[in-house]
């Protein structure tokens, strides 16, 4: 079992460095299809055994429920961005935006940001997780400042800055979990050790946990675009190569939330649910109330799709600080719905902006018409993103705002439907607009299709999202069933 | 261990001044072979051979490659230092001041029993120190030497209350903290070449 975890370990490695090898561009693409598609197949094999035969546990690995349902993230991610890389980078070389060096390092990278994030969910120990955290954020740090421009390099300042320094605190806050533990003398020699430190969570020091999750949600909070700690998410965002950012928006700010899921069950353990459920309600609030004015009045579509992820990783941080289990599941359920969908977006803009040779909303018209397909698809990912049935990111929604009115505060649950009501009205205004009104006639005249790969890349997400809308297969409800008891502090 | 804090404490306050970037990684150099020196001091004490380990580490990555790096990159910035920086030296040192009295008063509210309340202390001071050269610098080198100061910091936080972290764990922050050095060095030779300047204040284009 343990071998399927070190094979996804080695395999995005190794093809980072085959990479490396003299190649041309032709046996780039081949090498990093086959590469990423074997780590998907390696991740779905993984959790498939984690569905069927229960927790794997080796050593430093461990994997289980909650693990998996991040795992299935990064599977189906890294299979549809590497595929949608394939067109955008082709097309970037012919643009002269990169060159064959550029390819080269993009792979590498790329592949290495894959390998970090796989890193996340498979360790046991709250220590090697900040480490895995951090190595996301330096791997993908050079693939934000691909291009070296000025914004590019703005960008990635910022990003590794900001994210250096709340994952700074996040290590404080893990140093002083591992205070109490030694305090309170669990586990022997398992220091950290996530299930060392679940299993004896009631004897632990509860203030000096308290400081530490508060430190510690501040800290991998700012990695998962949690208000007021945003800031860098947009820039990065914006600026990282399209499926770059569909990577970043829906893989590693996952990561980052199921780093707070980790730490918030050891937590509830020694001081009980309600003093981390106000700070996640608290953080998901205001990170859903501050993306609601930028994303109704935004320029750039690649920041309309970032302040729309702040929103969405509100929406899941609100689910966990409601609750119930319900709440969680609904949560959890989102993780994935929001990483597939907006990856497709990403994707989606990505072409767009190739296709017009601008990031400006406004100056993007008319895309049905100058490439049908496209925008038909682009109309679609939106309504999908937006909450519109039948795509699953509806029953997810609803979910946990059912959750909310279930759990006695209504209030809540009207407030989160008034906001979404206002970030649904943005992006349709914004979709309209951009789909629907006549196109330039240079860009109505080019005939433009992108590649096989990307359009095959958005269709698999949007066809995912559709089928999981209408038939939630049974071993993905009971994978998430079982995350969800393990949140709430039942079954390790 | 009292001479080594008071002494970390001094080069905390005295790096809040400097505005030559190459002074500024000589007084970093200092800082971390002194923070290797107390990791060293820990693991005699404790004798446990992995703190030995993770003094080494630190000696090697810390006060060699991450200085050589930095030493670099200063080199090819010859003519660059601080100009009108936010806070004026005086001031700046202030703040530095009042951080150290922070560091305490917060020491001893959240940990009032704790043994190596000093060494904690001037630990958080560091780190707090770190973070305030973050916000108020802008050239992009003494950035990065605050964020190593903060990062040093938080090494001795861990060393203070804990005698330092598992020797796994600490190899992969050490590492981390190296990687995240060199995309730093990276990005600030392009900041040059493509702004003619580290002076972070030009990046402010991206809003909204």
């Amino acid at each position: 079992m343990e071998q399927w975890i070190v094979l996804a370990l080695v395999l995005p490695l190794a093809t980072s460095l085959l990479n490396m090898a003299q190649l041309t561009e032709q046996a780039i693409r081949r090498l990093n299809l086959t590469g990423s598609c074997l780590v998907s197949l390696t991740l779905l094999v993984i959790v498939y055994q984690v569905a069927v035969n229960g927790n794997i546990q080796a050593g430093q690995f461990y994997v289980d429920a909650l693990s998996a349902v991040l795992l299935l993230v990064i599977a189906i991610l890294t299979c549809t961005a590497t595929l949608f890389s394939l067109s955008y980078m082709k097309l970037e070389i012919v643009q002269g935006h990169a060159s064959l060096k550029m390819l080269k390092r993009y792979y590498i990278l790329l592949n290495l940001f894959v390998f970090t994030m796989v890193c996340v969910p498979v360790v046991e120990n709250m220590g090697l997780l900040w480490v895995a955290i951090e190595a996301t954020t330096l791997s993908s740090a050079l693939l934000v400042a691909f291009y070296f421009d000025r914004p590019a390099l703005e960008a990635a300042w910022k990003y590794v800055m900001v994210c250096t320094v709340g994952i700074c605190l996040a290590l404080l806050g893990t140093i002083l979990l591992y205070y109490a533990q030694v305090s309170a003398d669990i586990g022997g020699g398992q220091a950290l050790s996530w299930q060392a430190l679940k299993a004896a969570s009631g004897r632990l020091d509860p203030g000096m946990v308290k400081l530490a999750f508060v430190f510690i949600l501040i800290g991998y909070g700012t990695k998962a675009g949690l208000a007021p700690m945003h800031t860098w998410l947009p820039d990065a965002h914006s600026q990282a190569p399209s499926p770059v950012s569909g990577f970043l928006s829906g893989a590693l700010l996952s990561c980052a939330l199921y780093a707070i899921i980790r730490t918030s069950i050891i937590v509830k353990g020694a001081v009980g649910p309600a003093f981390t459920e106000q700070f996640l309600t608290g953080f998901g609030l205001l990170s859903i109330v501050i993306a609601v004015p930028f994303i109704l009045v935004q320029h750039d579509l690649k920041r309309l799709l970032a302040y729309s992820s702040i929103e969405h990783m509100g929406l899941i941080t609100l689910g966990l600080g409601i609750g119930t289990p319900l709440a969680m599941y609904g949560a959890l359920l989102h993780v994935i719905n929001h990483a597939i969908t907006k990856s497709a977006l990403f994707y989606l803009a990505g072409a767009v902006i190739q296709h017009y040779g601008t990031k400006n909303i406004l100056r993007i018209r008319g895309l049905v018409g100058a490439a049908p397909v496209m925008g038909a698809l682009f109309v679609a990912a939106v309504l999908a993103i937006a909450g519109l049935p039948p795509f699953s990111i509806f029953y997810s929604k609803l979910t946990i705002v059912w959750a909310a009115f279930q759990s006695g505060s209504a209030w809540l649950g009207v407030i989160i439907l008034l906001l979404m009501a206002a970030i649904f009205a943005g992006m349709i205004y914004y979709t309209l607009k951009l789909g629907f009104a006549s196109a330039p006639r240079r860009v109505a005249a080019s005939g433009y299709r992108p590649g096989k790969p990307a359009m095959a890349a958005i269709v698999v997400s949007l066809v995912l999202m559709a089928g999981g809308g209408i038939y939630l297969p049974a071993w993905l409800d009971t994978l998430i069933t079982r995350a969800v008891a393990i949140m709430t502090g039942g079954g390790l | 261990m009292n001479v080594l804090i008071i002494i970390l404490l001094f080069l905390a306050l005295l790096l809040s001044r400097v505005t030559n970037l190459k002074t500024a990684v000589i007084i970093l150099l200092g800082q971390s072979i002194l923070v290797a020196l107390a990791c060293a001091i820990v693991a005699a004490e404790t004798g446990a051979v992995h703190t030995y380990i993770a003094a080494a580490l630190t000696l090697v990555i810390k006060a060699g490659l991450i200085p050589y790096a930095l030493f670099r990159i200063v080199g090819m910035l010859r003519r660059e230092r601080e100009v009108n920086p936010i806070l004026q030296p005086n001031y700046s040192a202030m703040v530095a001041g009042i951080m150290i009295v922070l560091a305490y008063g917060l020491t001893d509210k959240a940990l009032p029993e704790i043994v190596s309340r000093d060494a904690l202390a001037a630990a958080v001071a560091m780190m707090l120190i770190g973070l305030t050269m973050i916000m108020i610098r802008r050239q992009a080198v003494l950035q990065i030497v605050g964020l190593i100061t903060m990062e040093n910091g938080l090494y001795l936080v861990g060393l203070s209350v804990t005698q330092g972290l598992p020797l796994i764990i600490e190899l992969g922050v050490v590492l981390d903290v190296m990687v995240a050095v060199v995309v730093l060095v990276i990005l600030t030779y392009r900041l040059k070449r493509s702004f003619m300047s580290t002076d972070t204040s030009v990046l402010k284009k991206l809003k909204g």
